[in-house]
């Protein structure tokens, strides 16, 4: 009997009333699926409302039209078995590193010596010890997104959704980021939502792509990228395949960037 | 991984060690220039009877407080600040916290409490000595009322402005409507709700003071009104002189509260070898 998906958007369609009255289609009938233990992403151009969908799987927003599916249920209320690494990393200012990290666990109930085991080992996961007492301004850009990876870490929930949660870091940090991710999710068993602009980025992360159009938006194809892992993050045009992959990519996506949004 | 969070931490660590002179010597030199000018000017530029000196000042202050005449005063006085600003501060930040909450409530809500804020609260100390006589509860009543309107607005806009991103984000981690409350709204909005008890300090005092010069048995603002009316600079300025004290006090109280609950901000100067 086949494992259902972890993750399904069922024909989603997402209208937003337009400030001058009338509604604007933003998402027109997108279908896709999230395996179970695998890593897809979603991009498309600016705008296409990828993280619609992703405000979807979580409950925060419920579509005009169609499902998404959490493990076969329909989601109709906030979904606290998901993560959520959203766009900035969203540490709440007033607790310090170790306490943003448990807080999962804090709102659970989940009392010491268990949350602190916990904590440490989702801190030691993505190599902040030693920062435990810092307070988020102490911390840099990629030192912040680390712990909010830690802090999806700690309870692990079964689907992970990411927001771009690369973008607004430099070059260097966004590889190191990455492979770090890689390793993560390998070693988790984690199946993960992810969004990017980056093709690069895709094609290096994932096991599938899905690009999506401008607005009103459909998929316009889902790629499957099988190349072998691990995966390098830092020397990508030396893995073989991967330009082919990175053209698959790209030629859905060609017709779709340059134009005005 | 990045450097900068690492030098940024130590940095706020590092002690200052700018100035040549401690930093309260430096502050006080104002105070002391003025208090020289005025005891040289006493007498030489304006008449004594008009704005006493330091020095007979001094004196009346040791005069009052050695003869303890002054203990039963600030006894009254303190016990009613304390009273009405306590009560301000509750009032205002449980009802503050429940309107920001409770947006429906806010629409009907708010208009009316706006309207009552504009109104000068001293206008209403006759009419709270009716209500409430002339013994502490018509003090603590009017120093209250001043404290209310202004922790209300703090605390209000505060957790009104809490990051609505934040707060999904919590929810999706779990959170209840009352760990929300414990963990993102109150933190959040904890810099407002200081700012407004510090804001609230003197305002306390003004209600208390205002309210004995209105009727009082006992109290500093009677005293201060006697010394007033019976021509006595050096009592009027003494019992400024004691509220100045007691205004600083708390003021320096105030803050080392605030910076422990707030000690997660971000220095105000991020460049400069000293925190803020």
């Amino acid at each position: 009997m086949a494992v259902p998906p972890t993750l399904a958007f069922q024909a989603i369609a997402q209208d937003f009333p337009q400030p001058g009255g009338g509604t604007l289609r933003v998402l027109d009938g997108i279908s896709f699926d999230v395996p179970a233990r695998r890593f897809v992403s979603v991009i498309g151009p600016s705008g296409c409302g990828k993280s619609t969908l992703l405000q979807m799987a979580a409950g925060l927003l419920f579509p005009t039209g169609g499902h998404v599916l959490h493990r076969g249920t329909r989601v109709t209320a906030v979904n606290r078995d998901v993560g959520l690494v959203p766009q900035q990393a969203q540490l709440l200012p007033w607790k310090t590193l170790a306490e943003n990290v448990a807080f999962p666990l804090t709102l659970r109930g989940v009392k010491d010596p268990e949350r602190t085991r916990r904590t440490q080992a989702a801190i030691a996961r993505v190599d902040l010890q030693g920062f435990e007492q810092h307070y988020p301004y102490q911390l840099s850009g990629g030192m912040q997104k680390r712990a909010a990876i830690a802090r999806t870490l700690v309870y692990g929930p079964d689907v992970i959704l990411m927001d771009e949660p690369f973008g607004a870091l430099d070059a260097q940090t966004r590889m190191a980021m990455q492979s770090d991710l890689q390793d993560i999710a390998a070693a988790e068993g984690a199946t993960v939502l992810f969004i990017t602009h980056d093709i690069t980025e895709a094609v290096l992360l994932s096991d599938r792509v899905v690009v999506l159009s401008r607005r009103p938006t459909r998929i316009l194809a889902q790629v499957d990228i099988l190349l072998p892992r691990p995966r390098n993050m830092y020397e990508p045009f030396a893995t073989p395949g991967f330009n082919d992959a990175y053209e698959s990519v790209w030629s859905v996506l060609r017709g779709v960037i340059g134009k005005a949004a | 991984m990045s450097e900068a969070g690492i030098t940024r931490a130590a940095a706020a660590a590092a002690p200052r060690a700018r100035l040549a002179l401690p930093h309260w010597i430096v502050g006080a030199l104002p105070g002391v220039a003025f208090l020289l000018f005025w005891q040289w000017a006493s007498g030489r530029l304006i008449r004594e009877v008009y704005v006493s000196k330091p020095t007979a000042i001094a004196v009346r202050l040791w005069d009052v407080f050695a003869s303890g005449e002054i203990w039963p005063h600030l006894a009254v006085t303190f016990r009613e600040l304390v009273l009405g600003y306590g009560i301000g501060v509750a009032l205002g930040l449980a009802g503050g916290y429940w309107l920001a909450r409770a947006p429906q409530a806010a629409r009907i809500v708010e208009p009316y409490v706006m309207a009552f804020y504009g109104v000068p609260k001293i206008a209403l100390a006759p009419l709270f000595v009716i209500w409430f006589g002339i013994g502490i509860w018509s003090k603590v009543t009017l120093a209250a009322t001043m404290v209310f309107f202004l922790v209300f607005y703090n605390v209000y806009a505060g957790v009104r402005g809490v990051d609505r991103e934040l707060v999904a984000l919590s929810r999706v981690m779990g959170a209840t409507e009352r760990q929300l409350g414990r963990h993102v709204y109150l933190p959040a909005a904890m810099p407002f709700i200081v700012l407004g008890m510090r804001m609230a300090i003197p305002y306390a005092v003004i209600g208390v003071i205002v309210g004995e010069f209105t009727s009082s048995v006992q109290g500093l603002g009677l005293f201060i009104h006697y010394a007033s009316g019976t021509y006595d600079p050096a009592g009027v300025f003494a019992g400024i002189a004691i509220l100045l004290a007691f205004i600083s006090a708390a003021g320096l109280v105030a803050g080392r509260i605030e910076r422990r609950l707030l000690r997660w901000r971000p220095p105000l100067h991020a460049n400069s070898p000293e925190g803020n």
